[in-house]
């Protein structure tokens, strides 16, 4: 169905329903007026009657009831037409003058004209209308809150599925592995969108998919070349025939191909991770993993004199792939270390919320953002492949851990939230 | 030592071959699962390198054929499939070890020699170059009959030189040796310096001749001068 016919359809039929019930509320609440009045009045006419018969029996004159007051008055000229007017009369009873409604006549009797008027009180009917209209008031007042709020009801429920696909197109990630999936609307425009929108995310997704495998089976592929390629110029390095120009020109293409083997392999590692190839995961307790990777590169440690502050957390444990972790903590730790100056500090703290590596060092020269990005490197370090941050950031988004830099003290900061 | 080697890259194969020739191995190449089944059938051999991907067969089966006739016999697969699973089913099915290509010769010799002493001798063997000694078994390494108190990484630097003695070891090649895959190595040259600056001070100190000597932007050869 069309949204504008839904937007109508719904709206008649809530007005229709409505309509009916207003209908029925308004009769009885009507009636339930009307006679509260006609009682009012055969009150009056008992308490009248009353009167009349307890004068009937006593010298006291009755009192007049100005509903049954006629008044004759014989007058000359017989054409006075038939008049209906407002007037004022004084009731004895009250003590008050009321609003009457009176109607004048002409009535000849041999010859005689007679003018005659007779009254009704317009207090009562006056109420009644002030009643009516207050119902009526009250009646249409609830009837638009109840229109507005049938109708947005209903309208929410229509639009629900449009607010749905809004907030998953916003979520989307290309990169997740869970399901494109929209909510279904009997609303064709929505349907229509949903529709649209479902193959283009699959037409992106299954493009991404496909670029992606080929960057993957690039790198395979090159990993054998490259294999030869090492393995010949390694032959080549030690056959030792060479003048040293070409030891320096093949020691040079050498580290160059290495260079390119171990950024193909690191991209590949990234490529797999961003695959979630590292499935099983098992608690780990990066306090000692954390201590053997310190003990492996104590050497390089004390060459730097650097000075390890080291607060773990011994029963922390968490649930992660064991070779990603290792890779996690090597890279920060080796991260930590190469940024730090000589005789700098180290400080490495784990708790069950977070691990914190800190080392110290000059203020960044570039923005803290462009840290995790592939390929940024500092110029200190020319053969950092610049994508050991990279792997950081893309094992804690895997794990949905937090990673972050901050810069405190003359130290610079790296916060894992687990 | 008597190796067999199953690649189906021969120009790689060719690498290897005469690498480990060099060392003087006894290397035999073949290029496909039938003929390696073949061989394996008719000769025996101490070590045999296997990839994984074969034109006609998956080297994992021939691993486990391998094994159901001699459970003694070396395994070092190499494979450019550098997935744990593959890595952990190989070593599971009875691989020495795993190496990812493009892998430096020399690391592939280090780890044959580490595998053949293994086999030959359970181990308890030790290595001697002049007056070096090193008990693999205990990481211990001697010098002239006294011993030299070394850090896990130094001793390993030094039973590297000395499996690949009177070669050109490369810095890339004993990074890759001393810290693995996946190690953003920026600095591992400057470790590598450290560890081998260490080494030496520690060898020359209980009077051990100087072997490592130091190629200009390449690497390090450990030779008798």
């Amino acid at each position: 169905m069309r949204l504008l016919n839904k937007i109508t359809l719904n709206l008649f039929a809530i007005s229709l329903f409505i309509f009916l019930v207003g209908i029925v509320i308004f009769y009885y609440v009507l009636r339930e007026q009307v006679d509260q009045n006609i009682n009012l009045e055969l009150k009056k006419r008992e308490i009248s009657i009353n009167k009349e018969f307890d004068a009937a029996h006593s010298s006291i004159n009755p009192t007049v009831n100005l509903n049954d007051t006629i008044i004759i008055t014989p007058i000359q000229q017989p054409h006075r037409a038939e008049t209906f007017s407002d007037t004022l009369l004084y009731n004895p009873e009250t003590n008050k003058y009321a609003i009457y409604r009176q109607l004048g006549f002409v009535k000849t009797i041999h010859d005689q004209g007679y003018y005659i008027q007779i009254f009704k009180p317009l207090e009562e009917t006056d109420r009644l209308i002030i009643r009516i209209i207050i119902m009526m008031n009250i009646l249409v007042i609830l009837i638009i809150i109840t229109l507005i709020i049938a109708n947005r009801h209903s309208s929410r429920q229509d639009w629900k599925v449009f607010y749905d696909t809004i907030t998953k197109i916003n979520n989307y990630d290309v990169n997740t592995h869970e399901e494109f999936l929209l909510q279904h609307s009997d609303i064709k425009e929505f349907e229509d969108l949903n529709r649209v929108l479902s193959t283009m995310t699959e037409r992106i997704k299954s493009d991404y998919l496909n670029l992606k495998e080929y960057i993957e089976n690039a790198s395979h592929e090159i990993q054998t070349p490259l294999a030869i390629i090492n393995s010949k110029m390694e032959l080549l390095l030690q056959s030792g025939d060479m003048k040293e120009k070409q030891y320096k020109t093949v020691a040079d293409a050498y580290e160059a191909s290495n260079r390119l083997s171990r950024l193909n392999r690191t991209l590949i590692l990234l490529a797999k991770i961003e695959n979630r190839q590292f499935p099983e995961s098992r608690p780990v307790n990066p306090a000692i993993m954390i201590n053997h990777q310190l003990e492996s590169l104590e050497d390089l440690i004390d060459s730097k004199k650097i000075s390890i502050v080291r607060n773990l957390g011994d029963d922390v444990t968490v649930s992660m792939n064991p070779y990603l972790a290792e890779i996690l903590f090597v890279n920060l730790i080796k991260n930590a270390l190469r940024h730090n100056i000589a005789g700098g500090e180290l400080n490495i703290g784990l708790s069950v919320k977070c691990l914190k590596i800190a080392n110290s060092g000059p203020p960044l020269q570039v923005d803290p953002e462009t840290l995790f990005k592939r390929f940024h490197t500092s110029s200190s370090s020319p053969e950092s492949l610049g994508l050991g941050l990279s792997i950081v950031q893309k094992i804690c988004t895997m794990y949905g851990f937090k990673v972050s830099y901050s810069y405190q003290d003359n130290m610079h900061v790296m916060q894992v939230v687990f | 030592m008597k190796i067999l080697i199953v690649e189906d890259e021969k120009p790689l194969s060719d690498s290897m071959v005469e690498y480990l020739a060099e060392e003087g191995h006894l290397c035999e190449a073949v290029y496909n699962y039938l003929d390696a089944t073949e061989k394996i059938g008719m000769y025996q051999y101490d070590i045999i390198v296997v990839d994984i991907n074969l034109p006609d067969g998956n080297g994992l089966d021939l691993i486990r054929l391998i094994k159901k006739q001699s459970i003694t016999l070396g395994i070092i697969i190499i494979s450019a499939l550098n997935s744990l699973e593959n890595r952990i089913e190989g070593l599971e099915i009875g691989a020495d070890h795993y190496l990812t290509k493009p892998f430096h010769l020399a690391e592939l010799n280090a780890h044959l020699k580490s595998i053949n002493r293994r086999i030959s001798y359970g181990g308890s063997n030790q290595i001697l170059f002049n007056e070096i000694k090193l008990i693999p078994d205990e990481h211990r390494a001697y010098v002239h009959d006294v011993e030299i108190i070394l850090t896990k990484k130094e001793y390993e630097l030094l039973l590297f030189f000395i499996s690949n003695k009177n070669k050109v070891i490369t810095k890339s090649g004993l990074a890759e040796y001393l810290w693995g895959d996946y190690m953003d190595l920026a600095d591992s040259y400057d470790f590598i310096y450290t560890h081998i600056k260490n080494l030496r001070r520690k060898l020359l100190k209980k009077g051990c001749e100087d072997y490592i000597k130091t190629i200009y932007g390449l690497g390090y050869k450990f030779e008798l001068s």
